[in-house]
């Protein structure tokens, strides 16, 4: 009897593994063509990774040999393109001629998505998808530090760059989200994930967008949206892939997305034609992984060999394949309504878990740098089982259920003593027992002694339970109030924190602290993104979406939800002209309310929130700019007339405070700050009551710090005398970027003040004019930053963001 | 399965043994010398003091060292090496955090076809330089290797240094381009298997076997992943990596099941529930090759890792 002809187009995975199904169950069911065009079988291709990083080499990764092949008398015509199917006819045409078919597969698998940027088909611009692209990149690497750019960090693109650092090139991410494969991957572990790949020396570049690409014959460099050039002498692009469907276009079958096919793997479009892999799309869906794709192969050979089953879509899990990198994702792990997260960090050993949890099941899993129990939580996903029973101890793992929460006490009092509870110093819990044991007897004392959490203070719980677990009784746990209920630091540790450990970014916060939930909350994201931005001015970018509505809008909400608009008047100084542009702007937007301030300032109140770029504009354009009102950071300069106009005065009051505003505005702090500068001891402009106060006298300036007139009453305190206008500004200066690199977020520089001491504040402003000029520098850089009109840049950029959508009374006022 | 040699291939190193702290000694426990039963004999009745000898050396500076020369060094054995035809040997301790708790100490002799090379790579300045290493009859890849330093991340040292993992690498010299690849395709080397050697100090050592056909340092290469972050509680190993001259590929892709083993379970599971190197001549769980060389690497307190050598 004549067999049946099977033509199959294609011989990737999805088309290797059918064919084992297939002749596995009925070797002689088909006479069987195989059509590719890659001039070689069917190889493992997600493993071209380790074939590019070198760990790996090409003959490992071949699945069907030319002898696998041979021996199974399948036809191989490897090289060759199919350029048509004639339905009628039922005959495939490829570059060398026609095969009849009884049955016709189409595997053909997907292309990469290339972006459509100037200089895309540039000599050195490639792909990654195949043994070709592999090896191009492979060449590429041959170049004694060469340069290679990747753009998308996806896993394929990072697997590429792994492969490419691990030749020896110099390799530079290009990821246009804000974290690395964030369809994969939440902040938190796109985060551990960037510092992994940072360690091993490849540079990693998010909110990257790619312009244009340039060279001279072939490529040289990548031009970012941001003017930010890169130098590259080979570019991958591996930003994604899409079905390849030309084939099955041409031949006229149904195709959206991908070629349409039914749970048979039939297209549904003739009954003659199956799609297998890459290329299809069912439900709604197409397909990247392998799983599935292995899937619709042993329905399709059941399909065709008349037997009944069904292709059904299950949830699936990532893994990337890049040496000593150990992440897991699974299922839906995006925020929402009725959906709870379990948490679990250890900075330690860089080690991050979450759990998202709907309706008492698991949904959704994402776990860095301990993936021992992906496959049970895998499991769980996949099976939808209640799990409310096992809630409280679930993120442990299986190892854990049915026992009873673990208690951190135990765990310690299990440690030997070699076990190091201080990395920083090196400090053994046998080490710090012994000093307990010789008579410290409280976290300070053990301290001392040992230098256990002298220096980033993570560990101090850990020491403070050592301290429980040797002296029992004996010792009472301090306690200290947690920064919120998202960490068990308190602001203190978090900012010694930051420091130390040169944190730059909120998920590296969030991992180093051991945040208990994935992204922070309202209470720990604004103080988090004040203390990122006063320590790294240039590497951390300001979020936000982390302050308050009122720095947000650039202006003080009010109780009925309209704004007060505040311009600046440097030293409580206006002129003619800018009283008539604010009186014109109050006309023109009809503001009920304008009120003279107690910071010599004058205040629109009343302006709608759709109005207020138009009013910034108009007043920008008078010369104001925005006065800060709403924000913690300066307010104003408060002084009086001084020695111009009056007959006490002493020295250039309003000068001086004039030069303190304009050196200080725009600098963000842990609180609103008040500054007044008073011509003579008679105080006119109230600086004993401001957080810096300076009364003029005689022999020169009382530089007072620390004052408040608010829901406490305190006068300032003597920081110095300064015999020039010069000193007391470097004074004021070098106290303010002291108190924005120490204080809490939210205390006003009179409870820091209380905290660390004024002996502490003049040891370092007044006594040691090295770290006064550090300070005083330091502020400087933040200044090139952050000294920018809001108002200037919202106009411009940011209108559409006053449109008025939903009613914001609710928000969180100041 | 009956050993299996290729007689026509020579292996580079000659031996291979183990030294275990016993109080302030360090104490013969097993090896493999091959036909050298005088140098086998004497180095059974041998000790070492701290700083002591080769094993004695790496025990008291808290690091792997390679010596190439024995005349009028710190060697204790030297005649006996001599008579055996024995010129070079590297020493590799174990360290759990500032624990020793073995030396393993591999001995090669010098002829003009021994090709291969053990590497020993320090951190200086955040770049890897070679310490020392012996090469056999490779000399121009020794001179390349002694001018090359890799950034973290960069080549077989690099990477294992960036990823703080071992790693086996392919066909190094034979149209890939490995950093050295020019040299060690030249000098024949085609696989190697680099390891990280944690030390009590604050600086990092790689070690490297580079492996070439004619003269292999081993047939077949493996690399046990025993981390709890990816096995779990239990005291287990799944297989990263392999490679085997008969088997080929041991690696397992995400769709087929892990190989694993459990503590004490065959030779690897010895490393694994022992701690300790395991030098084992023939038997069960040689795959067929004459010596079985298991080394555990310890992070943490606990064995994360086993690499297995098969000469």
């Amino acid at each position: 009897m004549t067999r049946k002809q099977l033509v199959i187009i294609g011989a990737g995975m999805a088309s290797g593994r059918l064919l084992e199904h297939l002749l596995e169950a009925d070797a002689s069911a088909y006479d069987v063509t195989l059509f590719n065009a890659e001039p070689r079988g069917c190889y493992n291709r997600i493993m071209l990774s380790p074939v590019l990083s070198g760990e790996k080499s090409f003959p490992e990764i071949v699945t069907h040999d030319d002898t696998w092949y041979a021996d199974r008398g399948i036809t191989c015509r490897f090289g060759e393109r199919v350029v048509k199917i004639d339905r009628d006819r039922k005959v495939v045409t490829g570059e060398k001629g026609d095969v009849a078919y009884d049955k016709l597969v189409i595997a053909t698998g997907s292309s990469p998505f290339i972006i459509p940027v100037p200089g895309k088909d540039l000599p050195g611009v490639v792909a990654y998808r195949d043994l070709e692209d592999t090896n191009a990149m492979i060449d590429a690497s041959g170049t004694r530090g060469g340069r290679a750019v990747v753009v998308g960090g996806g896993l394929l693109g990072l697997e590429a760059a792994a492969g490419l650092r691990l030749r020896g090139m110099e390799v530079t991410v290009l990821h246009l989200m804000g974290h690395l494969m964030e369809r994969q991957l939440d902040a938190s572990a796109g985060h551990l994930l960037k510092a992994d790949l940072e360690r091993r020396g490849i540079r990693v570049l998010t909110e990257a967008s790619t312009a244009e690409i340039t060279g001279d014959g072939k490529v040289e460099m990548v031009k970012l949206a941001d003017g930010t050039e890169l130098p590259a002498d080979i570019v991958v692009m591996a930003v994604g892939i899409r079905p390849e469907t030309n084939v099955a276009k041409a031949a006229g079958l149904n195709v959206n997305r991908g070629m349409l096919v039914n749970a048979q793997m039939e297209s549904t479009s003739d009954p003659d034609i199956y799609g297998l892999g890459e290329c299809v799309e069912f439900d709604g869906n197409i397909f990247g992984l392998v799983a599935p794709l292995y899937d619709q192969a042993k329905v399709l050979a059941k399909t065709l060999l008349g037997e009944g089953d069904v292709f059904n879509v299950k949830q699936l899990s990532t893994k990337l394949k890049v040496t000593g990198c150990d992440l897991f994702s699974a299922g839906d792990f995006n925020e929402g309504d009725g959906r709870e997260d379990i948490v679990f960090r250890d900075p330690a050993r860089g080690v991050y878990k979450r759990l998202v949890i709907e309706d008492d099941r698991l949904i959704g899993a994402v776990f860095y740098g301990d993936t021992a129990d992906s496959n049970w939580f895998f499991g769980l996903i996949q099976s939808g089982e209640d799990i409310s029973e096992n809630r409280d101890t679930l993120i442990f793992g299986p190892a854990f259920q049915g026992g009873a929460p673990v208690d951190p006490l135990a765990a310690v009092a299990a440690l030997p003593d070699e076990a190091e509870i201080c990395g920083c110093n090196g400090v053994c819990k046998g080490d710090i027992v012994s000093a307990i044991e010789g008579g410290a007897g409280d976290l300070g004392a053990v301290r001392a002694v040992t230098k256990a959490s002298g220096s980033c203070g993570t560990c101090t719980g850990l020491v403070e339970q050592v301290l429980a677990v040797t002296l029992g009784d004996g010792f009472q746990m301090p306690t200290a109030q947690p920064m919120c209920g998202c960490t068990d630091l308190t602001h203190e540790d978090v900012r010694r924190l930051i420091k130390s450990q040169e944190l730059k970014s909120m998920p590296a916060v969030w991992q180093a602290g051991a945040w208990k939930t994935p992204d922070g909350c309202h209470s720990c994201r604004p103080a988090l993104n004040f203390y990122l931005l006063a320590d790294w001015p240039v590497e951390y970018q300001d979020d936000p979406q982390s302050r308050f509505i009122n720095e947000r809008k650039h202006a003080n909400i009010q109780k009925d939800g309209t704004f007060s608009v505040m311009p600046r008047m440097w030293g409580g100084i206006t002129t003619p002209d800018e009283l008539r542009a604010i009186a014109d702007a109050a006309d023109k937007f009809d503001v009920p309310t304008v009120k003279v301030t107690g910071g010599q300032r004058i205040d629109l109140l009343g302006v709608k929130g759709e109005d207020l770029p138009g009013i910034w504009a108009d007043l920008n354009r008078a010369g104001m700019v925005s006065g800060h009102a709403y924000s913690k950071g300066l307010r104003t300069v408060k002084t009086c007339v001084g020695t111009d106009h009056c007959r006490f005065g002493t020295q250039d009051s309003t000068g001086l405070g004039i030069k303190l505003e304009r050196a200080l505005w725009g600098s963000w702090t842990p609180h609103k700050v008040k500054l007044a500068v008073s011509g003579c001891p008679r105080n006119c402009a109230e600086a004993t009551c401001k957080d810096v106060g300076i009364i003029c006298v005689d022999s020169g300036y009382q530089v007072g710090v620390g004052g408040a007139a608010g829901m406490d009453l305190k006068e300032t305190e003597r920081l110095a005398d300064a015999k020039t206008e010069e000193e007391a500004m470097a004074l004021t200066i070098a106290f303010i970027q002291l108190y924005r690199e120490n204080a809490k977020y939210l205390d006003r520089p009179y409870k820091w003040v209380a905290k660390v001491g004024l002996d502490w504040v003049k040891a370092r402003v007044v006594d040691d004019l090295d770290e006064r000029q550090r300070l005083i520098d330091a502020f400087a850089l933040s200044q090139s930053v952050y000294q920018k009109d809001p108002w200037a840049e919202h106009v411009k950029d940011r209108t559409d963001d006053y449109t008025p959508l939903a009613d914001l009374t609710l928000e969180a006022a100041e | 399965m009956d050993t299996a040699v290729d007689t026509l291939v020579k292996p580079f190193i000659d031996a291979s043994e183990m030294w275990v702290p016993d109080g302030d000694r360090l104490v013969h426990a097993g090896g493999n010398y091959g036909d050298l039963t005088e140098f086998r004999s004497q180095s059974e009745q041998e000790s070492f003091a701290k700083g002591e000898g080769l094993p004695g050396k790496a025990w008291a500076e808290g690091r792997p060292v390679v010596l190439k020369e024995f005349d009028g060094s710190y060697f204790k054995r030297t005649e006996a090496a001599k008579a055996a035809g024995l010129t070079a040997a590297v020493a590799i301790p174990v360290f759990d955090g500032s624990t020793l708790k073995a030396v393993l100490v591999v001995l090669c002799s010098d002829s003009e076809d021994r090709i291969g090379a053990i590497e020993i790579w320090e951190n200086r300045d955040d770049l890897l330089m070679l310490d020392d290493g012996y090469y056999g009859a490779a000399k121009q890849f020794e001179w390349v290797s002694q001018h090359t330093h890799f950034p973290p991340g960069q080549g077989l040292p690099g990477g294992v240094w960036a990823s703080d993992t071992p790693i086996l690498m392919r066909d190094l010299g034979s149209g890939y381009k490995f950093i050295r690849a020019e040299s060690a395709g030249k000098a024949g080397l085609t696989t190697g298997l680099g390891l990280p050697i944690p030390a009590p100090g604050k600086t990092t050592y790689v070690l490297t076997l580079l492996s070439a056909l004619g003269t292999p340092i081993a047939h077949r290469f493996e690399i046990w992943d025993a981390r709890p972050s990816k096995v779990g509680q239990d005291k287990a190993a799944v297989l990263a990596d392999g490679i085997c001259a008969r088997e080929g590929a041991l690696w397992s892709d995400e769709t087929q099941a892990e190989r694993r083993v459990k503590a004490w379970e065959g030779l690897v599971g010895k490393v694994l529930g022992s701690g300790l190197p395991v030098v084992e001549r023939g038997g069960a769980g040689t795959h067929g090759y004459e010596t079985f060389v298991g080394l555990p690497i310890y992070r943490e307190g606990q064995v994360s890792r086993v690499v297995a050598w098969y000469c």
